[in-house]
């Protein structure tokens, strides 16, 4: 077994006694962490229980949970870290003899980027915009190492090099917004590595990032932190990832650690049903399937006196809701579930794809040609595309291949400079204020980021009554009563709903308002520019299957455009691969996936984390 | 499933309680934003009901001795040439509290009213030279010196309400443009927006129920603000003479003509004077608590997320 353990068997465990004999195995030691933030009316709300977690050296740990299930707070107060608005309620993080939980900030400020280093998710945020490269890479090698002058430049030069900074020379002197998504976050990982660090801490370092990106940059961190021999929290909300580059991986919900174990016993053989149905809800490449979201959102707080993930399991008892339940090893890795050994084995399997019939060609478009301005390149050159009555295809490719503005071309937002759009064999004016009623009611849109599509002004039940009458012909006021709840009912959101307003809702329900809005109008289209994208991977779930669900019923056409493979390969039946505005291979998705013709396709496959699946769950 | 799981979160949000409501408790929370209130109701209350309870007509000469201390008979005493000081007080607000208002009103709405339209028009790739013409002409305008502009329009159309107001809103319209048209742009790009035009909505829609109300709380701040700019603005072409003329008892001509006088018969010189500035600093603090209100960042707090 291992440095893990349950708290009864830590006191007598002697791997977590510091070795005697040469150097601790141990490089960070968190025992009993509990942590609550001070809500605004000053009251404490307790968000991580009683955490045990052991970094070994030279380890990479994976902490993975949705969003608000306590990770990033855990990663960031083991290592002394804590917002003004947080209050350590109890444990310690042993570094050594030294507790990082009761240090005085003085005493911090000479551990924090010598021993221990921290890269935040969006580098472009967290560094400094008004100074240099040279200037940011020179504070922490100044005060720790005490470089200087000439030995100090050659040094940097040398660690942007590592980090695979092209022209590190020049990068010295440049600024934070020079560099691209990436290379932000390159030279993030080069500041935090900058001093020798033992303990590396990176709070989701690749989120946000396109997938080819993502995977170079985790690729460089492991090779780094190997080379180092520096021992790493790794937290993300993404599992297939974490398989991929962690030894262990740690599940968090509702602030306590629920499974933890070496990456492969987690994934291949989940035994917290909260793993298994984050496995679930994550579309995949290898063996394509259904997903399922996870019903509700996690707790904003820890629970007690019961799972905290009870009301959203599937397999949960009586039993489960009335009293705490341990973290226990029951003949595997320690899970805290009362159900462990009676969960089927192995990893669980997404159920299969629906087949759809599919109709006449709706939509189809031909030598698309879309520029923002005259003087500039094009960002779309002559893409066509053709899609049927209850047909999804499928648009990928990287941040700047203009899939988004080719859905803006169809749609008439900017209408093309060239080429032609026909709807059911008649050509469509390309702007769309000179198309008729019936013809915008058919093309319908739904945006990336819900927080900006919903109008914060409007109730829910005005942005819902607005496409209605527009689109719907005259319904009197029971009508369109009747419609408003069928649409609410489709996206499965209660009728309260509609008197609120978009700033109410979760994340997950905006986007379901925004898909409701479009099925309001009864289009015969639908275009999705990313709609998933800002989403958790359980929320995404659930809107996949509205959106998979609804647009069957309906017989709508879809174009989808994702910048996740995934998802393309479990929605689309026809994927098309863009790159710098043109399109570079099309065809049948399974197809397309399995060989790909095109070195680019072959690229973004490549960069996708996968996980081992298994037989469907039996519930 | 989680429809029914999703109804316990969302039901127990509180239904808002209308934008009046929240409104006025956060105005009322601080205690500027109270006092600002209290002494804007206070003034607006001498102003509108002064001219009714004043014990004397504002500008009949005479009625005792000139420069006379106050007494039983006149509270605030007299002035040089014998009147009422406390009567031409009361009576002497309308103006400085009349014109500044309408002349904010037309500002906002033809300066705001083309700052929205060059804001929206900027950012769409076909109308941006509605924008620079938009811009073109506020920057014109901004370039010549507020005072000279009023002289210029008095001595051209002659000393009357209508000529002040004209000339407050001409000074202030492209001032109040410039900030609303960088609040639209704020808010244009995003994709509500977007949504309403591919739904085919027209510009008169997309200006007044989508974007308007997402802009409103800047509109409302920057009128108040705007308003204790034109107040001072009033008051002081009055006591240069470009505005209201004698007998008018109007406060920033009482203070230019009585200011001979201020060590024999202060009152006549500090009453209007302190009116003008509690008027401008009560709308002041008002101004301040509504863009605290306004502020998304401090809003956010009473939000239920």
């Amino acid at each position: 077994m291992g440095a893990w353990t349950t708290m009864d068997e830590q006191r007598t465990e002697a791997t977590d006694l510091p070795n005697p004999l040469g150097q601790d195995a141990d490089a960070l030691r968190i025992s009993g962490l509990t942590l609550a933030y001070r809500t605004p009316d000053n009251r404490l709300n307790e968000v991580v229980r009683g955490v045990d977690l052991t970094l070994r050296r030279g380890e990479i740990l994976g902490l993975v949970g949705e969003s608000g299930c306590g990770k990033s707070t855990t990663a960031l107060a083991a290592i002394g870290f804590r917002s003004a608005d947080i209050r350590v309620l109890g444990g310690e993080a042993l570094l050594g003899a030294d507790d990082l939980l009761s240090m005085p900030r003085e005493a911090l400020r000479a551990i924090w980027g010598k021993r221990v280093a921290f890269v935040a998710q969006q580098a472009g945020l967290a560094l400094n915009a008004s100074l240099p490269i040279g200037r940011l890479l020179a504070d922490p090698i100044q005060k720790h190492l005490g470089l200087t002058g000439e030995v100090l430049r050659r040094y940097q030069i040398e660690l942007l090099r590592r980090v695979e900074i092209r022209d590190p020379e020049q990068a010295l002197a440049k600024f934070v917004f020079q560099f691209s998504g990436g290379q932000q976050q390159r030279l993030a990982i080069a500041i935090a590595l900058s001093c020798r660090p033992e303990i590396l801490v990176l709070d989701e370092p690749t989120t946000g990032l396109d997938a080819t990106t993502q995977a170079h940059i985790s690729a460089l961190l492991v090779t780094l932190v190997r080379e180092g021999g520096v021992s790493v929290i790794y937290v993300s909300h993404d599992l297939a990832l974490l398989h991929d580059i962690a030894d262990r991986i740690a599940v968090m919900y509702a602030g306590e650690i629920v499974e933890i174990g070496d990456a492969d016993d987690i994934v291949t053989a989940p035994r917290h049903p909260y793993t298994r149905a984050l496995m679930m809800a994550a579309p995949s490449i290898r063996t394509p399937g259904m997903v399922a979201g996870i019903p509700g959102r996690p707790p904003l707080s820890t629970v007690r006196g019961g799972c905290g993930f009870a009301p959203r399991c599937r397999y949960v008892l009586d039993a489960c809701t009335r009293q705490d339940v341990a973290l226990l090893a029951r003949g595997g890795h320690p899970v805290r579930c009362l159900r462990a050994t009676e969960l089927p084995p192995g990893a669980p399997g997404l159920a299969p794809l629906e087949s759809v019939p599919v109709g006449d060609v709706v939509l189809k478009v031909s030598d698309l040609v879309c520029q923002y301005s005259k003087w500039m390149t094009p960002t779309v050159r002559g893409v066509s595309l053709e899609v049927r009555h209850g047909e999804t295809i499928g648009i990928i490719g990287e941040s700047g291949s203009g899939k988004s503005t080719f859905l803006r071309g169809i749609a008439g937002l900017l209408p093309p400079t060239s080429g032609r759009v026909e709807f059911r064999g008649k050509p469509l004016a390309g702007s769309v204020a000179d198309r008729h009623r019936a013809e915008r009611r058919d093309l319908q849109l739904i945006f990336q980021n819900p927080d900006s599509s919903l109008n914060p002004r409007q109730t829910v039940g005005a942005i819902l009554k607005r496409p209605i009458r527009l689109f719907r012909g005259r319904l009197d006021h029971a009508q369109e009563h009747a419609l408003l709840e069928r649409l609410l009912d489709d996206v499965q959101l209660p009728r309260a709903v509609l008197h609120r307003y978009p700033a109410e809702l979760s994340g997950g329900q905006k986007q379901r308002i925004a898909i409701a809005r479009a099925f309001a109008a009864d289009p015969a289209v639908l275009l999705c520019d990313e709609i998933t994208s800002a989403l958790d991977v359980s929320v995404q779930a659930s809107i996949l299957e509205i959106l998979v669900r609804l647009s069957h019923e309906r017989g709508v056409a879809t174009i989808f455009v994702s910048h996740d493979l995934a998802v393309v390969r479990m929605l689309a039946a026809t994927t098309l691969v863009m790159r710098n505005g043109a399109l570079v291979e099309a065809g049948p998705t399974a197809e397309l996936f399995r060989s790909p013709h095109h070195d680019y396709t072959r690229t973004l496959l490549a960069a996708v984390h996968d996980l081992p699946r298994g037989a469907l769950p039996q519930p | 499933m989680s429809a029914i799981d999703e109804i316990g979160t969302v039901a127990e949000t509180p239904v808002p309680g209308g934008q009046q409501q929240r409104l006025w408790t956060s105005l009322t929370a601080s205690t500027s934003g109270t006092v600002g209130l209290t002494l804007s109701v206070l003034m607006l209350a001498i102003i509108v009901l002064g001219p009714f309870l004043a014990p004397y007509s504002p500008t009949q000469i005479g009625l005792g001795m000139p420069n006379d201390a106050p007494s039983w008979s006149h509270v605030f005493g007299t002035d040089e040439l014998g009147r009422d000081i406390l009567s031409r007080f009361l009576s002497g607000g309308g103006s400085v509290l009349l014109v500044p208002l309408l002349a904010v009103t037309l500002a906002t709405l033809v300066g705001g009213g083309l700052g929205v339209l060059g804001g929206y028009a900027s950012v769409q790739s076909r109308l941006r030279w509605l924008d620079q013409l938009i811009s073109s002409v506020f920057d014109l305008t901004l370039a010549l010196p507020p005072l000279l502009l009023a002289l210029v329009l008095i001595a051209g159309f002659g000393t009357s309400h209508m000529t002040m107001i004209f000339a407050v809103a001409l000074i202030f319209a492209p001032r109040t443009g410039r900030i609303l048209r960088g609040a639209t742009q704020a808010v244009v790009t995003s994709d509500y927006i977007t949504a309403a035009q591919a739904r085919g909505e027209g510009l008169p829609y997309i200006l007044v129920r989508e974007l308007l109300p997402n802009i409103a709380t800047t509109v409302i701040a920057e009128f108040t603000l705007r308003m204790t700019w034109a107040v001072i603005f009033v008051a002081a072409l009055s006591f240069l003479g470009l505005g209201a003329q004698p007998p008018s008892s109007d406060w920033g001509l009482m203070v230019a003509q009585a200011r001979s006088f201020i060590t024999v018969s202060p009152l006549a010189v500090l009453a209007p004077a302190t009116g003008i500035a509690v008027l401008s600093v009560s709308l002041n603090l008002v101004a301040d608590a509504l863009s605290q209100h306004l502020d998304p960042a401090s809003r956010r707090k009473g939000a239920t997320v």
